[in-house]
């Protein structure tokens, strides 16, 4: 009994050490094998499922088992050409893409400065509704043409940015001067930023023609033009993403303010011994990260919603778990956000067109989420408790 | 152990307090234990040394319980067991004394001593203190501990602490005491005390393994030394015919210098110059009080104290790292009192922290990202703006090979690396970059021998080179051997400024204890002005 109790622990940590240490196309073929693994046991599940689900045209018939109404095969399929089978599905998850990119590389750009930023979601809102506000205003001064079109998207892109970056800037004082930790920080300031977001648009900003809570339409002039029709996915704000992507991934790979940023976050005491303002740089990757946030907001409302409001989608939140899904890689980020984008299309193409329940393909999607991000999960675990790369001190020297 | 001696007492049938019969310990591509053998009689005081990463602590870790051995049995008075975390070490009466103690400030002395395994009373609802205050003074009778039951872990001293944490192992039933790195943090003086109660527990019948890196320590105190090197015992030999040499060079593998072979100092231009320095701690006490020194060209200037008597907060003072209440600092002739870190690292000054897995190392970076740490802002390795990898990698091959660093790979992180390891790679990192001051805060600390008397020899080049440098150890022949100047501090004074060549360990160590040996001269304003 002894013998085998150890030697699973030695294997689990062995096994640790290999995921901790895995090369890029291993942890790619983990995610595929990932992938194989959760639609095989969904399908059991949809599978099963169907026996206990009342339907009209059932698929299957077992003696004893009676009628089953969900094909898994059919319900992957619905899946997957719900998400790429036409062009307007096509932009409908590249819309959720580019969205799910901007919170993704919000919390990603924190957490590579090691610090954890669960406001993604507080930051958009407020973003958002500050960019409504303001390219209502704007539309008005404007020419309706390419050039008005260029004024107010940028416009608002730079209000959502200083909106957001204002919000996630809060969190990060709080952080560096009085030590208050970011995840408690930002969480409370979601509801903040909620809150207050709903009474301005309620009693001061909204539309009061209505009784939704929700201000008044964006004009066109004040809308990403749309590339793909039925969709109004535009190619504009996607390739604005993957470029921001692109350039986190240099700023903390090959700049000097990168790797001060990230110093800053990891090791406080360290960055202060080769000389960076490890407090300010804190509040900087806050910022920044709330400017991303921002960003999505203002994206959301001129590219999908056309006006602020309530109740926002949880981008900000599904953004944790992209960035967690590509371990917090700026560039890793791009194939996530994809996932999650077409998971989340998909999903809605099952809802709709086979009767299978929202809440059943929501633990469809979760389950790909979940093996997906599991191993990573488990990686960065792994390398929080010093698993990998040889990690072994058997030093007999001071521990410090 | 001689052969004869092994058949002996195998005749008489006598099992060793501790067997470690064959020990291996492998963790995925390293070999920790090869093959070990060490007996322990009761009764005895036995020293394990070695090199940092030679396996003394992971071999100490099989005994306690803490890892499981590879292959190999663990035998207490002869009966083979198998231990599955430290708890079933307790049980048969393993107990450890780890070097960092792991003591409740805010309770007294007798309740940390009974800490898991209070006496009640009223039916086991009410820790009853007198009786633990009772039964902690009872057994530090039995064995010479002299501690205040009642007294707060706070407002003793360390090396009292020390004694708590021993008292806290014998009171759950140790008979086998792991002592690791003992004297790290102790006085000379309290040094001796330590020893007088190591003896006293022997003669009481307790079994020592204490684990050193001080040959010293283990000549004057054990009975039988055991060697290890790269995770294999070398040898075991009687302490009474040992001698520091043989010690070494079976530490090392090949014969080691003790003694550092300093030319005499060519002295020039002052280049640190502190004066009046006042610095408070954290909580805003005063820790150096109006401090002045001074460095000169071409000197090693040493500190000398007991840990926190303010040489911390000095040096960060200086380094750059901690505003300063009152006083200047010039380098180089500049006034650098209010300049930031950044720019004093740019003026040419080399810090080596104390702390180095706080301050000197990101622990979560690869050592070619650690590389850049405090340089990232200039050139070579960058331009202010965009990071030049191909430069920084080559300055972190040269220093890893310069200094022996392990592993030699420069994309292995810095947690991954043993203590000692680290610090060379932080020494090298600093020595390397062409200072013209080098701030050195215990720069050996943790490290081997071999690698001690590379860097010793690393600091008296640069002296010969002509910088200044400024050393502040715990180690006292560390900073008499490499000084031209010794500094003691004490309490946030710098109460003595001596010379190392006529200095005796006593003197300093009453120094270091706050007291003025009456012959001894004490020109404290020799630390600072011009030359003598």
């Amino acid at each position: 009994m002894t013998d085998d109790s150890g030697s699973i622990r030695e294997r689990g940590s062995a096994a640790l050490d290999r995921l901790v240490d895995a090369t890029a196309a291993e942890r790619i073929t983990i995610s595929l094998a990932s992938l194989v693994f959760a639609i095989i046991v969904g399908a059991v599940l949809v599978f099963v499922s169907g026996f206990v689900a009342d339907c009209a045209d059932p698929f299957i018939y077992l003696p004893g088992l009676g009628y089953g109404c969900y094909n898994p095969l059919e319900v992957y399929w619905t899946m997957l050409t719900g998400s790429f089978g036409s062009m307007t599905v096509i932009g409908q998850t590249l819309l959720q893409t580019t969205l799910l990119l901007f919170t993704g590389l919000s919390v990603a750009v924190a957490f590579r400065a090691g610090l954890f930023n669960i406001g993604t979601q507080g930051q958009m809102v407020l973003g958002a509704l500050a960019t409504a506000l303001v390219v209502l205003e704007l539309a008005a001064y404007v020419p309706d043409n390419a050039i008005g079109m260029v004024i107010v998207l940028s416009t608002g892109v730079i209000v959502g940015a200083i909106v957001g970056g204002f919000w996630g800037m809060i969190p990060g004082l709080m952080k560096a001067y009085a030590n208050a930790h970011e995840v408690i920080t930002t969480i409370m300031l979601n509801f903040v930023a909620i809150g207050i977001a709903f009474w301005l648009v309620q009693v001061h900003v909204g539309d009061l023609t209505t009784d939704s809570v929700q201000t008044e339409t964006v004009p066109a002039v004040a809308r990403f033009p749309a590339t793909i029709s039925g969709s109004r996915f535009s190619v504009i704000a996607l390739i604005g993403a993957l470029l921001v992507a692109a350039g986190i991934y240099l700023l903390y790979t090959r700049t000097v303010i990168g790797y001060d940023l990230r110093t800053s976050g990891i090791q406080e005491t360290a960055a202060e011994y080769g000389g960076v303002n490890a407090k300010r740089n804190i509040v900087t990757s806050m910022t920044l990260s709330g400017v991303l946030g921002g960003i999505a907001g203002a994206i959301y409302v001129m590219m999908v919603q056309y006006r602020w409001q309530a109740g926002i989608p949880p981008l900000g939140f599904d953004g944790i778990a992209v960035s967690i899904l590509a371990g917090n890689n700026p560039v890793g980020v791009i194939p996530a956000a994809l996932l999650f984008g077409s998971l989340k299309t998909g999903s809605v193409a099952v809802d709709l067109s086979l009767g299978v329940p929202g809440e059943l393909v929501e633990v469809l999607r979760g389950l790909i989420i979940l093996f997906i991000a599991m191993p990573e999960f488990f990686r960065m675990i792994g390398k929080r408790f010093g698993y990998g790369n040889g990690s072994v001190a058997t030093d007999g020297g001071e521990a410090q | 152990m001689s052969p004869d001696e092994r058949d002996r007492r195998a005749a008489t049938g006598t099992p060793s307090s501790v067997h470690l019969d064959g020990i291996t310990k492998r963790f995925p591509g390293v070999i920790a234990n090869d093959d070990v053998d060490l007996e322990v009689e009761r009764g005895t005081i036995h020293a394990l040394i070695g090199e940092n990463g030679a396996g003394k602590t992971t071999l100490m870790n099989v005994l306690y319980g803490l890892y499981e051995p590879t292959a190999g049995t663990v035998r207490i008075d002869g009966e083979p067991q198998t231990f599955e975390d430290p708890g079933d070490a307790m049980d048969v009466g393993i107990g450890m004394i780890h070097q960092h103690f792991m003591l409740v400030d805010t309770m007294t002395v007798a309740e940390n001593v009974v800490l898991g395994n209070e006496p009640t009373k009223w039916g086991g609802i009410v820790t009853d203190r007198a009786r633990a205050n009772r039964e902690t003074q009872a057994l530090a009778d039995r064995y010479g501990l002299e501690v205040e039951p009642t007294e707060l872990i706070e407002e003793i001293s360390v090396g009292e602490q020390q004694r708590v944490e021993i008292l806290k192992t014998l009171y759950r039933g140790a008979d086998i005491l792991i002592l690791d790195e003992p004297t790290a943090v102790l006085t000379p003086q309290e040094v001796e005390s330590l020893f007088d109660i190591l003896r006293e527990l022997i003669a009481e019948g307790k079994t020592i393994i204490f684990i050193t890196h001080k040959l010293g320590e283990a000549l004057e105190v054990a009975d039988e030394i055991s060697v290890l090197r790269t995770g294999e015992l070398v040898g075991t030999v009687d302490a009474e015919t040992a001698t520091r040499e043989e010690l070494a060079r079976m530490m090392v593998g090949r014969d080691v210098l003790l003694e550092v072979d300093k030319p005499a100092a060519s002295r020039g231009d002052l280049v640190l110059d502190v004066e009046d320095a006042t610095v408070e701690d954290d909580r805003g006490v005063v820790a150096a009080d109006s401090v002045s020194l001074g460095v000169h060209e071409g000197e090693v200037v040493g500190i000398a104290g007991v840990d926190g008597n303010g040489q911390s907060e000095l040096i960060e003072a200086i380094t750059g790292l901690r505003k300063l209440t009152s006083g200047t600092i010039t380098f180089d002739g500049r006034d650098i009192t209010t300049d930031s870190r950044r720019s004093r690292v740019s003026a040419g000054m080399a810090y080596v922290a104390e702390d180095r897995q706080k301050r000197s190392l990101v622990m979560e970076y690869e050592l070619r990202r650690n590389g850049l740490l405090g340089r990232q802002h200039l050139r070579p390795f960058s331009d202010g703006r965009l990071i030049d990898w191909g430069a920084t990698a080559d300055y972190v091959d040269d220093v890893i090979e310069a200094y022996d660093v392990r592993p030699t790979d420069p994309s292995a992180k810095a947690h991954s690396l043993s203590g000692g390891n680290q610090q060379k790679f932080i020494v090298g990192r600093e020595f390397e970059r062409d200072p013209s001051l080098v701030i050195a805060s215990q720069p050996t600390r943790g490290v081997d021998i071999g690698s001690i008397e590379f860097i010793h020899n690393r600091l008296l080049e640069l002296r010969a080179d002509g910088k200044a440098v400024l050393v502040v150890s715990s180690k006292l022949d560390e900073v008499t051997q490499l000084s031209d100047r010794l500094a003691v501090m004490y309490d946030g004074d710098l109460i003595a400024v001596v010379d190392p060549e006529t200095v005796t360990e006593n003197e300093l160590g009453l120094l270091m204890a706050g007291e003025r040996p009456e012959d001894l001269d004490l020109d404290g304003a020799r630390i600072r002005g011009t030359p003598a």
